[in-house]
């Protein structure tokens, strides 16, 4: 790689203070003992462990975290399929009119959706509640992922598709052994996009919640209505930290499987 | 695709493995037994050993949500798909709440401790006879300022210190039109719950005139820019302001002697419910003096429990500031529900009063 120039250098150094600065003045009184954020007194714990203490923001911890994975999986499942689907539109008018439909979806306000999820909801007598916000976090993580699958699809070589055909594979065949190996790097994309999409949607969720099922977002935004407690500083230091650690562990996964793959062609 | 098959399974163990975890944690936390009973509060208005000591001494799981206005929370009541046995709306919401036909009449004999409660906060115009809710918290509407960053002779016991020439542009209003058009009707001696024009032209433009005193018009922003001594004098709910003195021991509050308006959270079981026993249970549970006392000793708001006044802190209750006197409470009015038209009406003079500042 070309070296950075002294100011692109500068540039980058401020770029990510600014991204990073506020989250870390945030983690910073999550240990501070005065019990506000405007003089740090003593460092201590105990906002951790009043976390750990209130085994309902644990509860909703991992519910959150279980809304974000499954609904990424159903979503990245439904949005990958979807993909292909489109792209395999040969009528050129068609395909552009579902592309549309589909980033109609990814701009109208959330608050739209949320609200037109709960009269859909309440209408055909859903419980609110796990599923419902599963739903709908579902609903619109779909169009991002086919946003994302769909740049790698329309990169891939139709010859690609032709060959395996000549070469006798069935319709199956194509799909799991030359179009989805091709196409992985963009469906990791999509379920990544749709795991921090849902991770942090609030006003959706907001609708859609109910007999005593809540995530992160929507707790922590009532919670501040009476100024934020640095109880929400600790659970959202939590939150960056594991963040943090999954994404190196990631890193070193790929890693180790690239020099894996490597050393085996060798 | 082998890459793609083993995130997906393992995404899904992880999945079914934080199941297990929640499970084992709700499990942990409840009795045990299958009587539950859903409240919808306010963000951070309870103490949460209450709702563990509620849980252990009648067995019934609890499940707590919360919301953050009035409005969200009638909108999920009304909507249903959600079964809430205790609501603590406000006081005006009551009234439009009971008018939709959303509630359930409480039935006394299942509170004997309603008796606790102190006389003036019993009866009121918005639910006579308290049929369908009674009080949670209660509070006023008045002025938080810092001394520090103000003249020393302003010390607001009347709305008419806002008119000093010396708080230009430093006056921060609240957002909302009953407040601000009814300090204008306070200051011209008139009730907060006029229904006549030219009594409200008189107020709108007895307000007009501090305009040049009127720094911004804002919602709960008001609070983090009070404590950080960014800002000097605030119209506010004494709620708010209790948690900006906790935060900054420079702030004082102070409702001004010509009245004001007095509000109030209530507890009411909307018609959603599915355990009418259980929420009496609790709204009598909630309104015994210990757990009243223990629940504003963590919430600090002020509570409307006066046998729990007895076993309170008494720099606490003596706090003329957020109990006052029985001579200043007299004064204070409670918001009566206007009609749609009247309301519309506050809106309009509210606009007209925002337009007029420059």
């Amino acid at each position: 790689m070309k070296k950075l120039s002294a100011t692109s250098k500068a540039y980058l150094v401020f770029v990510f203070a600014v991204l990073y600065a506020p989250i870390l003045y945030l983690i910073f009184y999550s240990f501070n003992s005065g019990g506000n954020m405007n003089n740090f007194e003593s460092f201590t714990l105990e906002h951790y462990q009043a976390v750990f203490e209130d085994s309902r923001l644990i509860v909703i911890l991992i519910n959150t975290v279980i809304v974000a994975l499954l609904s990424g999986l159903i979503a990245t499942v439904i949005g990958t399929l979807g993909a292909i689907g489109i792209v395999s539109i040969k009528d050129k008018k068609m395909r552009n009119t579902i592309l549309s439909l589909n980033n109609v979806l990814i701009v109208s306000p959330d608050v739209v959706i949320g609200a037109s999820f709960l009269i859909l909801f309440t209408m055909i007598g859903v419980k609110l509640g796990f599923a419902s916000v599963l739903v709908s976090h579902v609903a619109f993580s779909v169009p991002i992922v086919v946003l994302m699958v769909l740049p790698k699809l329309l990169e891939m070589n139709t010859s690609l598709i032709d060959a395996a055909r000549d070469l006798g594979a069935t319709k199956r065949d194509i799909l799991t052994r030359v179009i989805l190996p091709y196409i992985s790097p963009g469906i990791f994309a999509g379920f990544f996009m749709a795991l921090t999409y849902s991770l942090d949607d609030f006003a959706v969720t907001f609708f859609v919640t109910g007999n005593g099922f809540s995530t992160l977002s929507v707790e922590i935004y009532s919670m501040a209505r009476a100024g934020i407690s640095l109880t929400v500083n600790a659970i959202s230091g939590l939150v960056f930290a594991i963040t943090v650690l999954v994404v190196i562990g990631y890193y070193f996964i790929n890693q180790k499987a690239k020099s894996a793959t490597s050393e085996g062609q060798r | 695709m082998r890459d793609l098959l083993q995130a997906t399974i393992a995404i899904i163990i992880v999945c079914v493995l934080l199941f297990v975890a929640a499970g084992q944690m709700q499990s942990k936390g409840s009795t045990g037994s299958k009587d539950t009973l859903t409240i919808f509060n306010w963000g951070e208005y309870i103490d949460t050993d209450l709702i563990k000591k509620f849980e252990k001494e009648t067995g019934i799981n609890v499940i707590y949500e919360t919301f953050d206005s009035n409005e969200a929370m009638l909108t999920k009541i009304q909507q249903g798909g959600s079964a809430y046995d205790v609501a603590v709306p406000s006081e005006y919401t009551v009234e439009s709440m009971k008018e939709d036909n959303l509630l359930i009449p409480l039935d006394h004999t299942l509170i004997p401790n309603m008796k606790n409660v102190n006389e003036d906060f019993l009866n009121l115009s918005f639910d006579p006879n308290n049929e369908f809710s009674l009080p949670y918290f209660w509070g006023t509407v008045g002025i938080v300022y810092n001394p520090n960053l103000i003249e020393d002779h302003l010390t607001f016991e009347s709305w008419d210190d806002l008119w000093d020439e010396s708080l230009k542009r430093k006056v921060f209003l609240v957002d909302g039109s009953r407040e601000v058009i009814g300090m204008g009707l306070n200051t011209i001696g008139e009730s907060l719950n006029v229904k006549d024009d030219t009594i409200l032209r008189q107020a709108t433009n007895k307000l007009i005139t501090l305009s040049p005193n009127i720094k911004a018009i804002i919602g709960d922003e008001i609070t983090p820019l009070m404590i950080n001594n960014e800002a000097s004098v605030a119209l506010t709910w004494s709620g708010q302001a209790a948690d900006m003195l906790s935060e900054n021991e420079e702030l004082n509050y102070a409702v001004p002697e010509e009245g004001s308006n007095l509000w109030f959270d209530n507890m009411v079981i909307p018609k959603t419910s599915k355990n009418v026993e259980g929420a009496h249970k609790f709204i009598n549970f909630m309104l015994d003096p210990e757990n009243a006392a223990q629940n504003a000793d963590y919430v600090g708001y002020s509570t409307p429990n006066e046998a729990a006044w007895a076993i309170m802190d008494p720099e606490v209750i003596t706090d003329e500031r957020f109990y006052p006197d029985n001579e200043l409470r007299d004064k204070l009015e409670v918001y009566e529900n206007l009609g749609l038209e009247w309301l519309g009406k506050y809106n309009e003079y509210f606009l007209e009063f925002k337009m007029s500042l420059k």
